[in-house]
């Protein structure tokens, strides 16, 4: 881990990084903007995956509750990332020896990897019921944003 | 005894001192808390976005709302319970919050919404169910229910700080 001490320093001492730890409102601003993003991309994947496990707008086909909810679902991602990167920015140094940021970042990239190769080409071909498969997709990718949750909001408690 | 007073006996109580002095149950309901929205906000944004005419647009306002209520409310329902157990460990800290007094005010105002809107234009949703862009009133109502939930977020994570 040590040979990412320079990273983590640098990242400290950006111009955004100090500009955000100068301004008292800079903070809670990008984080509101993050808690808005995580209700509209958790909701939108439970909204799915109610939908494949078979208890929520049946009548529709599994590949249109996806296409309806896809840019949402999206966008949410992006201003994720984007607010996401900014808080770290303003604490990297922080975030270096917590070991709750470690755990969030390897279900960070799990849940990406996992949402984008495979279960968004799963839930497009899906149509009236999903396959076993599909249910198991669904519950892996809740499990996997609701770990990043968890351990984001341990970031500031665990340590 | 004024309402700080009661504040102060309330989170000197034996449950209110053992959340705030734990450990793990305070973080653990704060995180349930937290990540609840998705259930409750989360939900209601779909059913909104309906409303508004922006998504699920060939489905029925009805079917798109009616389905999804079950699943808000039990998200709402954790949403409550976890709240007052966080209001109760405390509730001193909160009583002096404006945050926390806006929140108050908003969660009424958008029970108020929720209730106005049940009681008025969806009386007559036969008439605009299948509408691709529902009437006006339905739309402000989606409008009103997304603004204030925002509002009503960032009052509550607000209430960590003082400015």
């Amino acid at each position: 881990m040590s040979s990412l001490t320079p990273f983590f320093q640098w990242c400290d001492n950006t111009v955004i990084s100090q500009a955000i730890r100068d301004s008292k409102y800079a903070f809670p601003v990008i984080e509101n903007l993050h808690l808005f993003g995580l209700t509209v991309l958790l909701g939108t994947l439970v909204v799915l995956a109610l939908r494949q496990f078979g208890v929520l707008y049946s009548s529709q086909p599994i590949s249109e509750v996806a296409r309806a909810l896809r840019p949402w679902n999206r966008w949410s991602v992006v201003i994720m990332l984007i607010t996401g990167i900014l808080l770290f920015l303003s604490e990297a140094m922080k975030c270096f020896s917590n070991q709750s940021f470690r755990v969030k970042m390897i279900f960070l990239f799990a849940a990406l990897l996992f949402q984008f190769t495979i279960y968004n080409r799963i839930v497009r071909s899906e149509d009236k019921v999903a396959p076993a498969g599909g249910k198991i997709a669904a519950a892996i990718v809740l499990c996997l944003w609701f770990g990043v949750g968890l351990a984001g909001r341990a970031i500031g408690f665990l340590g | 005894m004024s309402i700080l007073d009661m504040c102060q006996w309330l989170q000197d109580t034996n449950i209110g001192t053992s959340i705030r002095e734990s450990i793990w149950v305070f973080p653990i309901i704060e995180g349930t808390h937290v990540l609840a929205l998705s259930i409750s906000v989360g939900l209601l944004l779909v059913s909104d976005l309906r409303l508004m005419g922006y998504i699920m647009k060939t489905r029925p306002a009805s079917e798109v709302y009616e389905q999804i209520k079950p699943w808000m409310f039990t998200g709402f329902a954790i949403m409550i319970v976890t709240g007052i157990f966080l209001f109760w460990c405390q509730a001193v800290k909160a009583y002096n919050s404006i945050f926390f007094k806006t929140k108050i005010v908003l969660l009424v105002v958008a029970a108020l919404n929720a209730i106005l809107f049940e009681r008025g234009i969806y009386r007559r949703v036969d008439k605009w169910d299948n509408a691709l862009v529902p009437p006006m009133q339905a739309r402000l109502a989606g409008w009103a229910s997304l603004i204030l939930w925002a509002a009503i977020i960032t009052c509550g994570r607000t209430m960590a700080y003082t400015f």
